[in-house]
């Protein structure tokens, strides 16, 4: 644990800047159909979520059962939600709060999410199915939020960059299945079809999917939505500002999730500190700010159409034990 | 949201991005008249980017039977609907052979609708579920009466079916790329064509919900939604084939009934396609009072009710059919080169050539001359040579039992 930490020092610190000057990633475009933001908006909310440090030791399962004990401790806030109204397409409002509390053990960090959702969907094959979803957002690298210094909780703003995490109930679905990757016969058990991708399936024609890549769509075009194996249900993502949403390259966020009794609980993690300049970094005794957003998928949300926080959250780290 | 001038309209209606129309744009015109709904168009699309998994329900090229037909079902009357402000009417008085070649429509465009209706979103719209896509031949060769209390009797039969033949329009303001939030979808410089970026896409189904023809897709499987691409490798002319030259996407090139012909709408009167479209007013784009500006553009069929057929190709109904049942010599020797070639024509050349009938159609006279249409390719080269009068073949009489 000591050498983990001094590894944090030494370069903990040269990530964090590497991760703030790496600003240019996206061109972001101010859309037309977007209503400015009201001051209070850039005023980060009172109440500190504090990374209670707790020591998880290494958790047989990383699963709800398992790992939820370990927040008993740690006080959690709650977060208001609302419909999002600034950027087109609006939408969202079916979701009022969620209960937010998080903790670290020096290496990795955990967020746990709780929200309720009447109707769980876990599915997004069929055309009119859209799933369930949470994200946290953080800003890019070491930032005051002050009315003075506006930095947008809407998802960042042009050289604001923001990292993502993006959790899918469709993509923890996606983990229970052989192959990784719920196939269209999990909605239509009864279909028929004759060039399969799943190459589990009896009519796997692996020449013919390879050598016509393009019949493969999102597959082909290595967009993460699409590939199976993706061994997570937390996406990864930058943006900076509405419209400029994009997966990283390197996937660094595991999730876990639980569904119970009209409640979803979901747990984020990631190790504090990743080498992706792209990524958010944790250091223990540190401060920084998280914002979120709930897509509740029976109402049709997705994309812009969420409910979202309209505020950052300060969170601290509390130091581990040993400092 | 900026002023655009939709010709279609015209007038200048409200869209998210400014004009911006491509150095020549991707369009067809489609002959109601002869399609005989073999559905080869249909398959050829299939069998060159639908066949995969999850695309199962996927036509990107697909023929439906008018009234009854519709795929995804209903399609068109419930996109009519979510319009209809009870005023959805055009002023034909005056007209502008540019900018207003068919009057001015005075009703909302699916773009004007959402903002009136305040719905906070670009476009009108709606995602039919998967059982309206279930059934794409729904409806097929079901006629309509127009005396539905009465049986059909001779001499006439008063009722009536046409086939209309549906892809993606790749419209001057698509609806699907206003509706994305993510600008995933993008309309080409060159070409017009409209196109999803399968990596940037997140599978959001806003372009299924705001694409009025509902031509966007989404696919189960990969998550993402999939929209007809308009066989862009052929009409860069990477088919060897036409070496190098622009060809005509499948779907045209297939087509048995000989209804269609492809090319690129521009500035060029010799154009056929724009000749067409522009010149002549023969062909009519499908439901301009959504106000996407369409790029397929249709003769529409002689025999179904004119009302019926202006709710759907607009004012100019009357006289397209008017110009098709007594064809000028121009425009017979421009029809004569539909299907001659899958290379794609960008100017054509008529040698006249002697008259051969002559006759009254309506009370009007008609007369054919046996002209030579010569079509010509991009490089300005001879692609095609044709008669207006089909070359008849005899057999020799030592074949005449011979297979
Ligand atoms: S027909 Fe639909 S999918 Fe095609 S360009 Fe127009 S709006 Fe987009
Ligand atoms: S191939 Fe031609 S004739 Fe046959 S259905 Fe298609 S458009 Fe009609």
């Amino acid at each position: 644990m000591k050498k983990t930490y001094s590894f944090l020092k030494r370069y903990g610190v040269a990530l964090l800047s590497s991760a703030f000057l790496s600003t240019a990633l996206f061109a972001a475009d101010e859309a037309p159909g977007v209503k400015g933001a009201s001051d209070e908006e850039f005023i980060p909310a009172k109440e500190v979520l504090t990374i209670k440090y707790v020591d998880v030791g290494k958790p047989y399962h990383l699963d709800v059962e398992t790992l939820h004990g370990f927040f008993n401790d740690a006080k959690g806030v709650t977060v208001p939600l609302q419909k999002q109204d600034k950027a087109f397409p609006n939408g969202g409002g079916s979701v009022n709060n969620a209960e937010v509390k998080a903790i670290h053990d020096g290496l990795t960090v955990y967020f746990k999410v709780s929200w309720s959702d009447p109707s769980k969907n876990a599915r997004a094959i069929a055309v009119q199915e859209f799933r369930d979803a949470v994200a946290l957002m953080f800003p890019l690298g070491a930032v005051e939020i002050t009315p003075a210094e506006h930095f947008s909780p809407r998802m960042g703003d042009r050289e604001k960059p923001t990292n993502l995490w993006h959790w899918k109930a469709d993509w923890e679905a996606d983990l229970l299945v052989k192959g990784e990757l719920e196939d269209v016969e999990a909605q239509y058990p009864n279909m028929h079809d004759d060039f399969n991708l799943n190459p589990y399936s009896a009519y796997y024609h692996r020449e013919l999917i390879t050598s016509v890549e393009v019949l493969s769509g999102g597959r082909a075009a290595n967009n993460l939505l699409s590939q199976p194996w993706r061994g997570r249900s937390v996406e990864d993502l930058n943006a900076e500002g509405f419209g400029t949403l994009t997966t990283q390259d390197h996937q660094d966020v595991n999730g876990c999730s639980k569904y119970d009794d009209g409640v979803w609980t979901v747990i984020f993690y990631r190790s504090l500190i990743t080498n992706d300049p792209h990524d958010v970094q944790f250091v223990p005794g540190g401060t920084s700010y998280f914002n979120m957003a709930v897509w509740n998928g029976g109402e049709q949300d997705r994309n812009g159409q969420k409910n979202i926080s309209i505020q950052w959250h300060p969170v601290t780290l509390e130091r581990v034990a040993w400092q | 949201m900026t002023l655009v001038h939709n010709w279609h309209l015209g007038r200048r209606m409200e869209y998210p991005y400014f004009e911006s129309r491509p150095k020549h744009q991707f369009a067809a015109v489609f002959n109601i008249n002869r399609c005989i709904a073999c559905q080869t168009c249909t398959m050829a699309c299939k069998s060159a980017w639908t066949y995969n998994k999850g695309q199962e329900y996927m036509w990107w090229n697909n023929v439906e039977t008018k009234p009854y037909g519709g795929y995804p079902q209903s399609w068109d009357v419930k996109t009519l609907k979510l319009i209809d402000n009870g005023e959805n009417t055009w002023y034909t008085d005056e007209k502008d052979e540019k900018l207003s070649p068919y009057g001015v429509y005075e009703g909302d465009t699916i773009f004007e609708a959402a903002a009136k209706k305040n719905i906070n979103q670009w476009a009108v719209g709606y995602i039919p579920e998967d059982k309206e896509w279930r059934a794409p031949n729904f409806g097929e060769d079901v006629a309509k009466s127009n005396k539905p209390d009465e049986y059909s009797s001779l001499p006439e039969h008063s009722r009536w079916f046409f086939y209309i033949q549906r892809l993606c329009n790749h419209c001057t303001y698509p609806g699907c790329l206003a509706a994305c939030p993510r600008k995933a979808i993008y309309k080409r410089k060159e070409d017009g064509i409209v196109l999803i970026d399968q990596k940037r896409c997140r599978g959001y189904r806003k372009c299924v919900e705001q694409c009025p023809y509902k031509k966007p897709m989404y696919r189960g499987l990969t998550r993402v939604s999939e929209k007809c691409i308009a066989c862009y490798p052929r009409i860069e002319g990477r088919d060897p084939l036409t070496k190098g030259r622009p060809m005509e996407t499948r779907c045209m090139a297939a087509c048995v009934g000989q209804i269609r012909l492809q090319g690129f709408l521009d500035d060029n009167p010799k154009n056929p396609v724009t000749w067409l479209i522009k010149h002549d007013k023969l062909a009519l784009p499908l439901y301009p009072q959504f106000g996407t500006e369409p790029n397929i553009y249709y003769i529409p069929p002689r025999w179904a009710p004119r009302s019926y057929l202006r709710q759907m190709f607009g004012p100019g109904v009357d006289e397209a059919i008017d110009k098709f049942m007594v064809p000028s010599r121009e425009r017979l020797a421009v029809l004569s080169l539909f299907r001659m070639t899958q290379t794609i024509i960008f100017e054509y050349k008529i040698e006249e050539g002697p008259k051969v009938f002559e006759t009254t159609i309506h009370g009007k006279k008609f007369e054919l001359y046996n002209d030579t249409v010569i079509g010509l390719g991009e490089d300005g080269q001879e692609v095609v040579r044709t008669t207006v009068e089909e070359p008849v073949y005899i057999r020799d009489p030592k074949h005449y039992n011979s297979i």
